[in-house]
């Protein structure tokens, strides 16, 4: 069966709201019932079918043709099959997911992975402020789960993350793990200012050594940590080859709040 | 009936009588291969018998970098109790002393398991609240911080309650020499299989016991119908020519291995075995009302 494509027919006048093009929704619709799934977020109605052509059958195998920046919330509170997106997607892509897989070949606004607790997105490019941060009417950013961002990251990456992995391979903004709870952001061209400022139990692995670092970290040295063997590996398994040498710089902080928190900065 | 024989070698037709046990498996790795085995060994050592050791393990099989967790070195190794509470005590206190002190170790969890033991869970109390929990890929590892750097140790590992334990082969021989080295021969092949351990002294036992004794308190004692000193005197089941018996205790994570292990020793032990001086091999029951496992012999060698 072919993937279940939604292809959009020409740029709406409006934001969309997507949410409810997930597998759990769409699996015992037909073609005239999701075509007629109100996505509109004015109050100029405006439906699956006026803004895109459906293609495929496949629910738990989602597409999205020609999507951009505007479109909104795509895989939120996904719950499993998989979701790829070939363009740009809106705010809050995958937010709230507890499991599936989301793509994106380009790149992603604000809020992506925000509150998540599990699964995975993928975005190759780059993506909005608040990246795997606080989703609106939650207290705590993403609770579990991987993303990986192929190009930079905005402002308040992982804000208040409680759990998980964020790997960016370009530069993330500024306040990067802020006020992050744990978890681990895996930084491969560094951060902006203010880099795990408020920083409880969190890790924050920098591949460069990162030009700013908060005078609230305490430097504890260079050593050998089998931590970073493990995740290497685990990530060569996932088909992400980084080289993290086992040998790094531990500063431990932020010592302004509970001070159990981590800079690994690659030796 | 005729006598069933493996290359000269007569094959009692008897059968070995097992127990179920319970199991775990653990994966130690270290900075080089040397160290991982030294880690391992200390752990397993004293683990020859639940009779008074409290648990049964040994080493399972080394393990090459692209097989553990942390692509270093390692080493497979499997712990067997009676129950599942003597198993969580004993591998919190065998990992924690034997594992989190060697030098550059890492544990983790070597089997899925239907239940989990906790392995990290209990040992990261050490770090006396400077631990750290990471979370990878659904997995949860403790980094334990130690003087030599940090301790890595997964959270729990698997359980099995379909392990087996007691599963066994006794050779006679004209010599002590002939029987000591089919009995070497036959660990060495049963290494090759997986999911079991010998967890006697190199694999193999020389004073195999009954149950019972003449004194009191003491639970097990010499099996007497088996020792060469004692064949005049007591009802033996030893041939006039057999100068020496020793026996292969086998434990496993399931019967199936047990039985794979035991065909792999019987032809290891024929192999040139009775050019040697080997004269039979046959097997330790209780009658078979104790266990419920029983390895026929006949059914193993075909």
């Amino acid at each position: 069966m072919s993937a279940l494509t939604f292809e959009l027919k020409n740029t709406p006048d409006q934001r969309l709201d997507l949410s409810p093009l997930v597998p759990a929704r769409l699996g015992d619709l037909s073609r005239k019932d999701i075509e007629a799934i109100p996505i509109n977020t004015t109050r100029a109605k405006l439906t699956v079918g006026d803004a895109f052509k459906i293609k495929g059958k496949d629910a738990e195998n989602i597409r999205f043709e020609g999507t951009d920046s505007r479109c909104d919330k795509i895989g939120a509170k996904l719950a499993g099959g998989a979701i790829l997106v070939d363009g740009d997607a809106g705010m809050l892509l995958g937010a709230q997911m507890k499991r599936g897989k989301i793509g994106v070949t380009g790149s992603a606004g604000v809020l992506t992975g925000a509150s998540m607790a599990g699964g995975e997105i993928a975005v190759r490019r780059d993506v909005g402020e608040q990246a795997a941060g606080v989703a609106v009417g939650e207290t705590m950013g993403i609770k579990g789960g991987f993303i990986t961002i192929g190009g930079d990251a905005g402002a308040l990456l992982g804000e208040r993350m409680r759990r998980g992995l964020v790997v960016v391979g370009g530069k993330a903004g500024d306040y990067a793990g802020g006020r992050m709870i744990a978890g681990t952001l895996l930084l491969k061209r560094g951060a902006g200012r203010y880099a795990g400022y408020g920083n409880r139990r969190g890790s924050l692995i920098f591949m460069e050594k990162p030009r700013n670092i908060l005078p609230t970290y305490s430097d504890c040295g260079v050593m050998e940590f089998d931590y970073l063997r493990l995740l290497e590996k685990w990530l060569r398994e996932q088909g992400l080859r980084i080289r993290l040498s086992a040998r790094a710089r531990r500063l431990m902080g932020d010592i302004a709040v509970l001070g159990k928190g981590e800079m690994l900065i690659l030796a | 009936m005729p006598e069933l024989k493996v290359k000269g070698v007569t094959i009692i037709e008897t059968f070995a009588e097992a127990f179920p046990m319970v199991g775990t498996r653990v994966v130690i790795t270290a900075p080089t291969l040397e160290w991982a085995l030294i880690s391992a060994r200390t752990m397993t050592g004293f683990a020859t018998s639940v009779i008074a050791c409290g648990a049964e393990a040994g080493i399972e099989r080394t393990l090459s970098k692209s097989e553990t967790p942390d692509g270093r070195p390692g080493v497979a190794v499997l712990l067997f109790t009676m129950d599942a509470g003597k198993l969580q005590t004993q591998l919190r206190n065998r990992v924690g002393q034997c594992v989190l002190t060697s030098p550059g170790s890492a544990c983790y969890a070597g089997l899925e398991g239907e239940k989990k033991l906790k392995l990290g869970a209990s040992l990261r109390f050490f770090g006396d609240g400077w631990q750290m929990s990471k979370v990878i890929g659904g997995r949860r590892y403790w980094r334990i911080p130690v003087m030599g750097g940090e301790f890595v140790c997964e959270d729990k590992t698997g359980l099995t309650k379909k392990a087996v334990g007691g599963g066994n082969l006794l050779v006679l021989g004209k010599s002590h020499a002939s029987v000591l080295a089919a009995c070497s021969r036959a660990v060495k092949a049963m290494a090759e299989i997986p999911d079991v351990i010998t967890p006697f002294p190199g694999g193999i036992v020389r004073s195999g016991s009954k149950v019972g004794s003449k004194y009191k308190g003491q639970i097990a004692s010499t099996n007497d119908a088996y020792c060469p000193s004692l064949k005049g005197a007591v009802k033996s089941e030893l041939p006039l020519n057999v100068e020496a018996v020793l026996e292969i205790v086998i434990d496993g994570l399931t019967a199936d291995a047990i039985s794979k292990a035991m065909h792999a020793g019987i032809h290891a032990i024929a192999r040139g075995g009775a050019r040697e001086g080997v004269t039979h091999i046959t097997a330790g029951n209780y009658g078979g009302n104790l266990g419920p496992h029983h390895f026929h012999l006949k059914e193993i060698v075909g």
